[in-house]
């Protein structure tokens, strides 16, 4: 049934159920996703999907500078933790 | 109405013909089947040569298009039928419901903020989510919000107390544990009974169970009231009394307690009667180890909380009764509470008892130990397995029971009895009771309980006999309503059963209303309950004397192939939670099904398909300022006559994963042009062009150009003649929005025929971007994500070199939209060996079809960029203007 890279629609599909680990995984300051990718344990793949559903829908919201590295952060939305 | 045009497509080339047609004076249909009109350009970063922002020279014409006072336009609309009639075309259309009142919605958002669904955005070709509510995007005209359903989820469809579980389970999904349980109220107080003793016919539907098992749909409402009533929260915006008509119901089953309310709820003053010491009905005969009696407790509660008057040890004899004390309507949910005796010697002595007493004795504590006995239990259902546990649970020695049926016959569920098999009940099955004895059971063999037409007619062997020891008989072989005082003043159907109206569950008697299991005979606590609640809407009806007309007519039901088929693979993810603690010869009555923990109902809601794609939550309902959500809109069809016909239906995109060589789908930093496109947009998936791989700033992006054209391996020698302009164009605005990225094209040649095209190229390569005439042979992802390509560099030598990038960008070509072919008849309108529409004439009349009334504007007929479908346009309207002035000259 699977190979290699899951399916978009079911890796967007999950995004509201990761969407509270990803805020609390923010509270001490802002982090890039492979940042995340490390901290929780998901691919960095995914966790862009999720990142940037959350940041369209005002969950989260990404800091002004890139890191050496070439990534962003991001930190809590306006929209405030759930 | 009657049109001079229709105009099918709303992209450049269809928005063109439109206003043309309606600044000439015709009267256009414009049929455009997303929700808005635009087509791809408005989807653009911006235009080649001129780097005019799309969206900028777009939106004018989008406004113009929609406002002008001659063109009609249809968003969310198709065409289903084209025929050709005296000269004139007669069209068939279907307007999609968008569930949204279009003249109320303000584009505001909130619904769609507010949607617990998401899915890819197809607007931002699958970069991001977008909610089942949305706007397709920001400069979406109209910018009104349009709900994605696809009909009603099995789920939903299947519950029979008309539970909206689809919508809960996405609640749960989202952590909105009390929405949820608000959810499930809008349907029945009984949230905490049914997350534990429903049967859960939702899950024997889930389309989850065709892949590794259904979604814990029950289990996951079980935590949502646990979760509700542990916090002790109270119950918000309580219904105040608004009619003066009293409703009475008597009986405090699920059906009772449920019609009592939606009643209560509406407005009405209810009061329940009910004959025993308890509200519950049979609630109170679930074994505890499946339904703990404080949960009973809790969802009574609700009933308090919302002001039920409820009357326990008040049974009703005389329904005249209720009339003369005031009510105005009334509901008989009284169950079936009257055991069947079995019609054998020995059925009334003492040790024998039947299984409704001896459940509820249990249950409310007032029954006696069964310590080192031996009990029969007679009957082959769900009360008899409940029987049998309890049994083992009061301590007996050895349980037996005694079914007439064959094991695969039986009326239990086939898991219920192996779960009392697991707990040490012996199960005997083909075998009727012949006599009861003092200290044992003399059985019968039983050949078949059903005769011919499947009526209940056991047929015995006598001559297989056989005796079981039994120090007590348990007798569950079948219940009936206790209607017998009502016999002469209501009509009843066989055994017992109220008869009632089917549709509007009204008796035969003016004002008095039945349902739950008292009218069907014995089902289950989720049937009755939805028996209640169409009762509570008939005495609705009623009381408003108003025709009863049965809820809005749920969407069909979305299949299992279609949901399925939505997705090219699916992870397989079992569900988590803990299984049932079945031990041998439990001794107490402790809930053997542990609850889910919030991680398990996390994964378990994660799992679910949104089968119906819209979930039918309710959360846009509740955040829409402009009270515009309408879930019951339903689609509307329509015919009209027009003159004439211009096919604008524009292109498809070549479906980049049909070049495996290239990886994409596969490798995760492979993308398409159109993709990039967007990413460069003011209105981008992300805050700026990133790598979706990771959400690294692309530094060296490769170009591969010519993707699926001038391609015969892919079925596809033409040349799409766009993609290397707007490669050239992503290749200038990576420049600006990334200065530090390198770019390298790989091409076989650049193609740039139009004014000022081979100046732009030009342009782009003083820009830095590096242009390599290569064929592609192979391209490798790296751990990090990066790719390496192998190419030939044919400009030297063809030798294979490689190059890492960060990025490939994949410049797709256009494909014919086959769309197209569904408008007529088969073999009416032509296409060219491509499959565009054919130009009968390309060279002198462009735009022409073999149908003499019927044009084709833009890249419907071919690929074209946006001046050339203009001009193209022009020649359609031009042709059809013609052709109706042609029609209306005096012959
Ligand atoms: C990545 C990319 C970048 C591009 N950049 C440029 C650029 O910079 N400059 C340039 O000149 N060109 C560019 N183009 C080309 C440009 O997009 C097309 O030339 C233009 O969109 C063609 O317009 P159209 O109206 O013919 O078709 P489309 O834009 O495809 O519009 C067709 C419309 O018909 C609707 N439709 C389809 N089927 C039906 C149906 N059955 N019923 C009702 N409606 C239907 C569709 O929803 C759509 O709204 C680019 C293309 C791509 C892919
Ligand atoms: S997959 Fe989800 S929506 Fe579909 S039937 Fe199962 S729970 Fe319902
Ligand atoms: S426009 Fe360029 S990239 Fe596209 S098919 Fe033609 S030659 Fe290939």
């Amino acid at each position: 049934m699977m190979s290699g890279r899951r399916d978009v629609r079911e890796i967007i599909r999950e995004e509201p159920i990761h969407r509270r680990e990803i805020q609390t995984a923010l509270t001490d300051g802002g982090k890039t996703v492979p940042e995340l990718a490390a901290l929780l344990g998901y691919s960095s793949e995914e966790l862009v999907y999720w990142v940037m559903g959350m940041r369209k829908y005002g969950f989260l919201t990404e800091l002004p500078d890139v890191t050496e590295d070439g990534y962003y952060r991001y930190q809590v939305g306006p929209r405030g933790a759930i | 109405m009657e049109y001079d045009t229709l105009v099918i497509g709303s992209g450049i080339s269809g928005m063109e013909s439109a206003i043309k047609l309606g600044d000439m004076g015709y009267r256009v249909l414009l049929v455009e089947k997303e929700a808005s009109i635009g087509g791809k350009m408005i989807l653009l970063s911006k235009v080649f040569p001129t780097l005019d922002c799309a969206s900028c020279i777009s939106t004018p014409k989008m406004a113009a298009a929609i406002h002008h006072p001659n063109v009609t336009a249809l968003t969310y609309a198709e065409v289903e039928k084209i025929r050709k009639l005296d000269g004139r075309f007669q069209v068939e259309v279907v307007k999609h419901p968008r569930f949204v009142d279009e003249a109320a919605c303000t584009g505001c958002q909130q619904c769609e903020t507010a949607c617990t669904v998401s899915v890819p955005d197809q607007f931002n070709s699958d970069l991001v989510a977008r909610h089942a509510a949305y706007i397709p995007f920001p400069q979406a005209v109209p910018k009104k919000a349009v709900l994605e359903r696809a009909g009603t989820s099995p789920c939903t469809e299947t519950c029979p107390a008309g539970v909206k579980a689809h919508g809960y389970v996405s609640l749960a999904r989202s952590g909105e544990y009390e929405k949820a349980f608000q959810l499930v109220l809008q349907s029945t107080p009984l949230v905490g009974t049914l997350g534990r003793a429903c049967f859960a016919p939702c899950e024997s539907e889930c389309s989850r169970g065709s892949l590794e098992g259904p979604v814990s749909i029950r289990r996951i409402k079980r935590y949502i009231a646990d979760d509700h009533y542990d916090a002790h929260r109270r119950l918000q915006a309580l219904p105040e009394i608004t009619h003066t008509e009293r409703v009475a119901i008597v009986g405090s089953g699920p059906a009772g307690l449920t019609a009592a309310w939606q009643l209560a709820r509406k407005g009405y003053p209810v009061t329940i009667f009910e004959a025993e010491d308890q509200a519950g009905g049979a609630l109170w005969t679930i074994p505890a180890y499946r339904l703990p009696s404080a949960v009973i407790g809790q969802d009574l509660d609700n009933l308090r909380q919302i002001g039920v008057s409820i009357r326990t040890n008040t049974p009703v004899h005389r329904i005249e009764d209720l009339f003369d004390q005031g009510f105005s309507a009334i509901v008989l949910a009284v169950g079936t509470t009257s055991p069947v005796q079995l019609l054998v010697a020995g059925a009334h002595a003492s040790h024998v008892d039947n299984a409704l007493h001896f459940l509820k004795a249990v249950k409310t504590g007032v029954g006696t130990r069964l310590e080192g006995m031996t009990v029969a239990v007679v009957g082959g259902g769900n009360v008899a397995i409940d029987s049998a546990r309890s049994a083992l649970r009061l301590g007996a020695r050895v349980v037996r029971l005694i079914s007439l049926e064959s094991r695969e016959a039986m009326p239990a569920f086939s898991w219920e009895v192996e779960e009392a098999e697991q707990e040490g009940v012996f199960v005997l099955n083909g075998w009727g009771v012949e006599s009861i004895g003092e200290s044992e059971l003399h059985l019968m063999g039983c050949d078949a309980t059903l005769d011919r037409e499947g009526r209940f007619d056991p047929q015995y062997d006598r001559t297989r006999v056989q005796s079981v020891p039994a120090d007590r008989v348990i007798v569950a072989a079948g219940m009936r309503p206790a209607t017998e005082a009502w016999q002469s003043t209501l009509t009843l159907a066989g055994g017992g059963r109220i008869a009632v109206e089917s549709e509007s569950q009204a008796t035969s008697w003016p004002g008095v209303f039945a349902a739950g299991d008292a009218v069907s005979g014995p089902t289950s606590i989720a049937e009755a309950a939805g028996a209640g609640k169409k009762a509570a809407e008939a005495v609705e009806a009623w009381l408003s004397a108003s025709a009863f007309s049965p809820g809005p007519m749920r969407l069909p039901r979305v299949s299992q192939e279609e949901v399925l088929a939505r997705q090219s693979q699916y992870a397989l993810r079992p569900p988590r939670g803990g299984n049932k603690a079945l031990v041998l010869h439990p001794h107490d009555f402790t809930e053997v099904e542990p609850a889910l923990t919030e991680s398990e109902v996390r994964d378990n809601s994660g799992r679910c398909l949104d089968c119906g794609v819209c979930s039918e939550c309710q959360e846009c309902v509740a955040a829409c300022p402009a009270d515009a959500i309408h879930l019951d809109a339903r689609e509307e069809r329509f015919e009209t006559t027009v003159d004439s016909v211009i096919i604008a239906t524009g292109f498809k995109l070549f479906a980049a994963d049909r070049k495996p060589l290239y990886g994409f789908g596969r490798f995760k930093n492979v993308i398409t042009g159109m993709q990039m496109d967007r990413l460069l947009a003011p209105t981008r998936p992300y805050h700026t062009v990133l790598r979706p791989g990771d959400g690294k700033v692309p530094e060296s992006i490769a170009y591969i150009m010519c993707t699926g054209s001038r391609d015969q391996t892919v079925g596809n020698p033409l040349c799409s003649k766009i993609c290397c302009m707007y490669s050239n164009k992503q290749n200038q605005l990576i420049m600006g929005a990334l200065p530090l990225a390198d770019v390298t094209v790989y091409d076989i040649d650049m193609r740039t025929t139009g004014k000022g095209y081979e100046e732009f190229y030009v342009q782009t390569r003083a820009m830095g971007t590096t242009f390599i005439k290569g064929r592609i042979a192979e391209i490798v992802e790296k751990d990090n994500g990066n790719l390496v390509v192998r190419y030939e560099d044919i400009d030297h030598g063809g030798q294979i070199l490689e190059q890492e990038h960060d990025l490939v960008v994949l410049a797709v070509g256009v494909q014919p939209n086959h769309d197209v072919e569904r408008f007529f008849e088969p073999g009416v309108l032509e296409f060219d060996d491509y499959a565009y529409v054919n130009e009968a004439d390309e060279i002198l009349s462009p735009g022409q079809t073999n149908v003499p009334g019927v044009y084709v504007a833009g890249t419907a007929a071919g690929a074209k960029d946006i001046p050339e479908s203009i001009l193209h346009a022009g020649s359609a309207v031009a042709q059809a203007s013609a052709y109706i002035e042609g029609r209306r000259l005096p012959v």
